[in-house]
């Protein structure tokens, strides 16, 4: 079983940079994407490492995977037995990463290796995560640019990192920085608004952005409503995460008030209205206080849960969000 | 742990084959065992046919006495046979942990306590493990030769179980498995899962696959259960699926179960406020009134309990995995 945890030597540092690609079914995109890579990485003259995460590809990836880790020594793969979700595969790379910094990208050919070399200095520059922006994007408007508009928009207003492209994979972080954020569920969709909880320094870089050449989208539609959840969840996490029972007390206050409203106006005004008002009245006063009241007892236990957990509980900070909107020379790789 | 709890014959220790033997064979005895001479005369003739060193062991779920008599016995006769009594019922999950951890075997069996399928069967199974890629490989009993009441009641628990899991095995719930011993090892089943065993190491991304076998003729006694032993057989369903499906998000279910009743009680409640603002008829002493207002109440109460959910996954996300590594570089 040791085999299969990190090994005390894959703590981050030994190499100037890692590139973590989830792959799941790309047998035609890992070849070229490896090649670009290179192509891209080998001029900055640095140590490097190309993690490929095979999310339990029922296609030829394995072997075309092992392949290239036979020729090259830096390309590293991982395979999940079975497809866990985009989110294991960023997790599982970034862990088993070596190097200062992380790159992570898609594994279809969407994004541009080309842009790793700029990504790479903003992060010398002093920032801890910078985010790539698709600010081109080669993919339906109605189905997916218009969802992703408004989602990013309500990210931005509610974690108050306001970066315009939350989606795009194509991001760089300080590894000792985004090795301290545990990932779970889908969470590799706000990783910046989780990157606040550690105080990092965020940047945002225009990237270049390709259509998809081989295989299909893995996304549709369909996710709306998941997707509205996870942002509530992140909300609360990253304002409240320590401090639950603040979050509760503030969903208790609306429906006590009004509880207590209800009450004395019932009280004052309505032992002389028809026994109907009164009776609805008082009803809903109560009802109101007994929701109030869960609320802020689910918010104790909230506060237990935080105090037993393993995450410092710690107050909450602004994180500076960084608008450097570099223009790329897309007309470079296109 | 009932671990500390078992009792061994004593003799059982002296006995234990000290190399590692390819093959463990496990047969816990729980429930409605046979007579348990026989079921071993028959396993180890089987198994014998299929011409593997093996280990035989009995882990016996509680005070059965008439069991621990046969045991006895036939603990004389073939002393290689390895015998762990549990000093009281502690259930079939039990029993297998206790046997996964003394099984010494690259492969491991495990056998229910009566004829479920036809033991002739049995070098077939292994070959047919041996030769292909499955980590764990189940049983199907198929054709069914039993009562029609039997089936029956198969056939709901399967449909209900793969409605909930989406499974595609046929006889989850089957005793006859065969598996590598890091499935044995790595998937723990605990309360009442072990009937979903093959469930479980699918979901830990191990490969499961069935093979049809032909049934034993003496599984087909009428088996009638009490009535709560069905719903304990539901609530293990759902538990599974619960734990397959929302364990990482929490607010997935209680979420979108919470919107929905609040959004049914603000219909509701919205609904009578117009009526009574047209004046159709006093509201104050239908029922529908009670019900909307509290099904508003429940649906914010299940909101909250998910968003308490999320902060439990959230602060303890460091134990939580979410992948399972089948292979990776270890230069």
């Amino acid at each position: 079983m040791d085999r299969f945890k990190p090994r005390a030597e894959d703590t981050h540092g030994e190499l100037a940079f890692s590139v973590v690609v989830p792959v799941y079914n790309e047998q035609d995109s890992v070849v070229p994407l490896c090649d670009q890579i290179r192509a891209a990485c080998d001029p900055l003259g640095r140590p490097y490492e190309i993690l490929l995460v095979d999310d339990g590809s029922s296609d030829r990836t394995p072997e075309i995977l092992n392949d290239l880790a036979r020729r090259d020594p830096r390309v590293r793969p991982i395979r999940f037995r079975k497809n866990y979700g985009q989110t294991a595969a960023m997790q599982a790379g970034f862990e088993l990463s070596r190097g200062k910094v992380i790159v992570s990208m898609d594994g279809d050919l969407q994004n541009d290796p080309a842009d790793i070399p700029r990504m790479l200095a903003k992060i010398d520059d002093g920032f801890d995560v910078v985010c790539g922006w698709r600010r081109r994007r080669q993919d339906k408007f109605l189905t997916r640019r218009v969802p992703s508009i408004i989602a990013n928009w309500i990210i931005g207003r509610l974690t108050g990192v306001r970066i315009h492209d939350n989606g795009c994979s194509l991001k760089a972080y300080r590894a000792s920085n985004i090795k301290s954020v545990k990932l779970y569920g889908e969470m590799h969709r706000f990783i910046p608004a989780m990157a606040t909880l550690t105080d990092a320094k965020i940047a945002e870089l225009v990237v270049n952005h390709r259509a998809r050449r081989f295989g299909a989208s893995k996304y549709g539609l369909g996710r709306v409503w998941r997707v509205i959840l996870d942002i509530i969840v992140i909300k609360m996490i990253t304002s409240f995460g320590s401090r639950p029972a603040l979050w509760f007390g503030l969903w208790s206050m609306p429906f006590m008030l009004l509880g207590g409203f209800l009450l004395v106006a019932f009280a004052a005004f309505g032992v002389g209205g028809t026994p109907e008002a009164w009776l609805v009245g008082s009803t809903s006063a109560f009802l109101l206080f007994v929701l109030g009241a869960n609320l802020l007892s689910l918010g104790i236990i909230g506060e237990l849960v935080v105090k037993t957990g393993d995450h410092p509980v710690r107050p909450v900070t602004r994180t500076t969000v960084d608008f450097l909107e570099v223009e790329n020379g897309e007309n470079e790789h296109a | 742990m009932a671990k500390t709890n078992t009792l061994d014959f004593r003799e059982t220790e002296g006995t234990r084959p000290e190399r590692a033997v390819e093959l463990s064979v496990l047969v816990t005895v729980s429930e409605r065992p046979d007579d348990l001479t026989e079921v071993y005369e028959q396993y180890s003739r089987a198994l014998a046919a299929a011409g593997m060193p093996y280990e035989f062991i009995f882990v016996l779920d509680g005070p059965w006495p008439e069991a621990l008599d046969q045991l006895r016995r036939l603990k004389q006769l073939h002393p290689e046979i390895q015998v762990v009594k549990l000093n009281r019922w502690f259930g079939e999950a039990t029993a297998l942990a206790v046997g996964f951890d003394r099984a010494q075997g690259s492969t491991v069996i495990t056998l229910p306590s009566y004829f479920q399928v036809d033991p002739a069967e049995l070098p077939r199974m292994i070959r047919a493990f041996h030769e292909g890629r499955a980590d764990l490989l189940i049983a199907w009993r198929h054709p069914r030769v039993d009562s029609r009441f039997n089936r029956l009641q198969s056939w709901a628990f399967r449909s209900i179980t793969r409605f909930l899991t989406g499974t595609r095995l046929h006889d989850v719930s089957c005793g006859l498995r065969i598996m590598r011993a890091r499935v044995a090892a790595e998937v723990r089943p605990y309360g009442d899962l072990h009937r979903f065993l093959p469930l479980l190491a699918d979901q830990r991304g191990f490969r499961v696959e069935e093979l049809q076998v032909r049934q034993s003729p003496r599984d087909s006694v009428r088996r009638v259960y009490q009535p709560g032993v069905y719903l304990r057989r539901l609530l293990d369903v759902l538990a599974l699926f619960f734990i397959f499906k929302f364990t990482k998000k929490p607010l997935r279910f209680f979420g979108l179960v919470g919107s929905a009743l609040a959004a049914a009680g603000v219909a509701i409640t919205g609904y009578l406020g117009v009526y009574r603002l047209l004046e159709l008829g006093p509201i104050a002493n239908r029922p529908l009134l009670i019900l909307g207002v509290l099904l508003m109440v429940l649906g914010v109460q299940l909101f909250s309990i998910g968003l308490l959910g999320e902060i439990i996954i959230f602060t303890h996300a460091r134990q939580v995995k979410d992948y399972e590594i089948q292979d990776r570089d270890d230069d």
